[in-house]
């Protein structure tokens, strides 16, 4: 376990390093620098602007210091946000967008384990259709469109919930339907399709044979097995909805990560794409790790080794 | 007595707990404050650093926070405000300002004129690395000062005589130097305050100003909040505290406007189908502003080398539609020099004539635009740019046979290509720093880094050098006539579409709001009507209407 363990950091420090290092040469070969403005500034200034970011340095200077930098706990200033560094920026965006992202996936997981469940029972049948629609519509619907939809619906005509304003307790749930509604709808359907796969299965069989209830057969046998290839999703979903996303932030106005995954790009905040890329592959080979230790929790046959 | 089971008692409490927790969402049921004012500013303030800030949201927020030594008052002069009086001396080279004493900082120190030396050398200091450096390059030394050739900062021109008066020697007469103090970036700041927090100075619990209001907090990416200033000089605004809202989606900000939950839009969040509809609610208005738009010729490049060629697609553009197109209240213009601004010339520059436009096509070699080379307008990606260009396509194969290619490109991307190889007709924009011509005109000088077009005009140059120097306001509109004839008309080295506006709306309820056209949010004189100052408590429901 111990030895799983160290294997798994140390190839989890690999992926932190060959991403920092693409993503470092990626910015630096894209057209536009940070400064680069409609108002274009005169060399002198533009020269004393480069030399406070070091930006005037070679690029591999450049890469030395940022890597420098991160071993010592410092993600350098950002280049949009002038007052701010931007461990500061990730420190106050990351927890919204955890917060949101942790809802949004309870909320997948809850309403994807019954609507699974009942297609699965129900196969063919006209329950098991109207699930693999609804499972569909969530896969196809973008979330803008369906953020759009709550918010008419939901905010402006029934007034129940607030659109904008995080904070309040209305404003928490038309962005959590809208960020979980495809994870929700994808799960469901991997869900029944796992489930119907493990019911053809012969211990199933064996089990029916024995005259096991069917509610049995299904919770104690079937849903146990079935959970591989959820597990095997839930690391990258739990990566992609805690660092935010910027279509859910942008419609809903949330004070989050996942716009800078866009804004930082478009203003060429080098430091600061850099610092939300670190955050989001740190928190995928960390998830990705827990659902590796979770597999033999759900299935002893599979060991950590 | 009713008895329920036990599956019925918790389906009872079920509804009842999901109706109690529907009702407190519902931001209707709750009442509101009306002495706080709520607008949305869009997006996260880069910087509350007036010597680091460069964009509108900034300078909306700190335009609200503090005051300068002066103000642009409705003729877009620069009229007193902790500056009491100025002289002009030496011919134009030397500016005395005379401070009020009576104003205050938020921590109850007296503003002096050395918080006025302090911070136009942090300006321009190096280390600063501010953008806007540039802005007070006409005083003694300060260039100097910010390429590093002088480093004892005493040698900058900009002095506090004593408590109260500020001395500036400039290199030069410079007619529009008064303007300058008007800009943000030279308000007073507090050196033992900056040097002390570092960047951090700005964060509400450290920040001290002078303005009408105080900072009280900053959610970073949500809201900051103002309250107003007990201690204003000029007195305490009629709003007791502004809530300043980032939401970035038009349509969001647009519904809670709609809802009752903001109080004013501006053009950041209306979305443009909306505004034909939003024009016949009341408190909608358009504000002029001082930004022109405006296309440019690579006057380097084959066929627009040719002026003729230039001057025919100018006068082939039906200026007329933009307003109509875009819903924004734009004033199509011919000629650069914005309106409301001093030597504006809407006389100047070519009328639509397509006959003349075809002619002189012909003339530079192409009838009916026969063996036109294939040649590209770009812009950046933007849906109103697209509108505009596509309009502007089509009037030029309408009027003159000509089919330009339509090219867009991502923001940065977009810039890097006008700064290394222009394409044939670029799009660009440019808004005023300060209201003086001299800043919208000297764009297009030879050694002007924002001039894309490459096109050189010692006359022009010289024309601006003189007007920059010239102190007597009828003999500069004169030499900027001259300059703009130029520029418009006989080089046409640029096509002047319109200068945009600002679509605004005010929830009917309040009045007082100032949207200056330098695009600057005034909210000191912000108060509710007087009709509602008063209302029956049943009564004190949101307008929806609005």
């Amino acid at each position: 376990m111990a030895r799983f363990l160290v294997k798994r950091i140390v190839h989890g420090l690999a992926v932190l390093w060959v991403v920092i290092t693409l993503t470092f040469i990626l910015l630096r070969i894209t057209p536009g620098g940070p400064f680069d403005r409609e108002r274009r500034l005169p060399p002198e200034v533009m020269a004393n602007i480069e030399a406070k970011y070091h930006l005037d340095e070679p690029w591999l200077k450049q890469y030395g210091r940022y890597l420098r930098g991160i071993l010592e706990g410092d993600l350098g200033p950002s280049y949009k946000y002038l007052d701010r560094n931007v461990s500061d920026i990730i420190a106050d965006t990351f927890p919204t967008s955890a917060l949101l992202g942790i809802l949004a996936l309870s909320f997948a997981l809850i309403f994807s384990l019954p609507v699974g469940l009942c297609a699965a029972a129900t196969r063919n049948r006209w329950a098991d259709r109207g699930c693999v629609f609804l499972a569909t519509l969530g896969i196809s619907l973008p979330n803008f469109i369906l953020g759009a939809v709550l918010i008419w619906f939901f905010s402006l005509k029934l007034g129940w919930f607030q659109a904008g304003r995080w904070g309040q307790l209305s404003s928490v749930v038309l962005p959590m339907i809208t960020l979980g509604a495809a994870s929700f709808a994808y799960l469901s359907y991997l869900l029944r399709s796992a489930l119907l796969e493990t019911l053809s299965e012969d211990f199933i069989r064996t089990a029916r044979a024995k005259g096991l209830r069917e509610i049995n057969v299904l919770f104690k046998h079937a849903l146990r097995n079935s959970f591989i290839p959820v597990l095997t999703v839930l690391g990258p979903l739990f990566a992609a909805l805690v660092t935010g996303s910027f279509v859910v932030e942008y419609v809903f106005a949330i004070p989050g990560m996942g716009r800078f995954f866009i804004t930082a790009v478009a203003d060429r905040d080098y430091p600061l794409i850099m610092g939300v890329t670190l955050v989001y592959t740190t928190v995928l080979v960390c998830a990705n790790l827990l659902v590796d230790l979770l597999y033999s929790l759900v299935d002893p046959r599979i060991k950590t080794h | 007595m009713v008895f329920l089971t036990k599956r019925g008692a918790f389906r009872h409490a079920l509804l009842l707990s999901s109706l109690l927790i529907l009702a407190s969402c519902n931001p209707f049921s709750r009442g509101r404050d009306e002495k706080t004012f709520r607008v949305n500013i869009g997006t996260e303030p880069p910087s509350l650093d007036w010597s680091l800030a460069t964009d509108h949201v900034s300078f909306n927020v700190i335009a609200n926070l503090m005051v300068g030594l002066t103000e642009f008052d409705k003729n877009l002069k620069p009229a007193p405000v902790i500056a009491k009086s100025w002289d002009i001396l030496e011919g134009g080279r030397k500016v005395v300002f005379h401070l009020r004493d009576d104003v205050t900082w938020s921590d109850g120190q007296k503003v002096r004129a050395q918080d006025f030396e302090y911070s136009w050398k942090r300006l321009l200091n190096p280390k600063t690395a501010s953008e806007y450096a540039y802005i007070l390059f006409d005083i003694v030394n300060a260039e100097e000062f910010h390429e590093g050739k002088v480093t004892d900062e005493g040698l900058v021109g900009v002095k506090a005589i004593d408590d109260w008066t500020l001395e500036v020697r400039l290199k030069h007469p410079t007619s529009y130097f008064l303007s300058i103090t008007t800009f943000e970036v030279t308000y007073p700041q507090r050196q033992d305050i900056i040097e002390k927090l570092g960047s951090k100075w700005t964060e509400p619990d450290h920040i001290v100003t002078n303005g009408p209001f105080l900072l009280s907090s900053w959610k970073h990416e949500n809201e900051i909040q103002l309250r107003a200033n007990p201690n204003f000089f000029l007195g305490k605004p009629a709003v007791e505290q502004v809530e300043m809202v980032m939401i970035n989606e038009k349509t969001t900000a647009l519904g809670l406007y709609e809802q009752g939950q903001l109080d004013f839009l501006d053009n950041h969040s209306i979305p443009t189908l909306e505004k034909p509809r939003l024009a016949k609610a009341p408190g909608f208005r358009h504000v002029p502003q001082l930004r022109g738009y405006y296309y440019g010729f690579a006057t380097d490049r084959k066929p627009f080398d040719d002026t003729r060629v230039r001057k025919a697609f100018s006068m082939a553009i039906d200026r007329s539609v933009f307003p109509k197109i875009l819903h924004g209240g734009e004033l199509p213009a011919t000629s650069w020099i914005p309106p409301g601004m001093l030597a504006h010339n809407p006389k100047i520059g070519p009328l639509y004539n397509p006959p003349e436009a075809r002619r002189l096509l012909r003339e530079a070699g192409y009838p009916d635009g026969k063996d036109f080379p294939r040649v590209t307008l770009a812009y950046n990606t933007d849906e109103e740019h697209k509108i505009v260009a596509e309009a502007i396509q089509s009037m030029w194969k309408r009027n003159l046979g000509v089919l330009v290619r339509l090219e867009n490109q991502e923001w940065k991307v977009y810039l890097k290509k006008l700064q290394s190889d222009p394409p044939h007709i670029f799009r660009l924009g440019w808004g005023a720093d300060y209201p003086d011509p001299d800043n919208f005109m000297k764009l297009f000088t030879a050694l002007s880094g924002n001039n894309n077009t490459r096109w050189k005009n010692s006359r022009y140059d010289h024309l601006l050098e003189l007007a920059a120097r010239e102190m007597n306001e009828q003999r500069r509109i004169r030499l900027y006539n001259e300059a703009q004839r130029i520029l418009c008309e006989a080089d046409a080295p640029i096509v002047p579409l319109f200068t945009t506006a600002e679509t605004t709306v005010l929830n009917p309820r309040y009045t007082g709001l100032e949207y200056s056209s330098m695009g600057r949010l005034v909210l000191r004189h912000v108060r509710l009507k007087e009709s509602i100052q008063s209302p029956p408590p049943a009564a004190r429901g949101r307008d929806k209407s609005a």
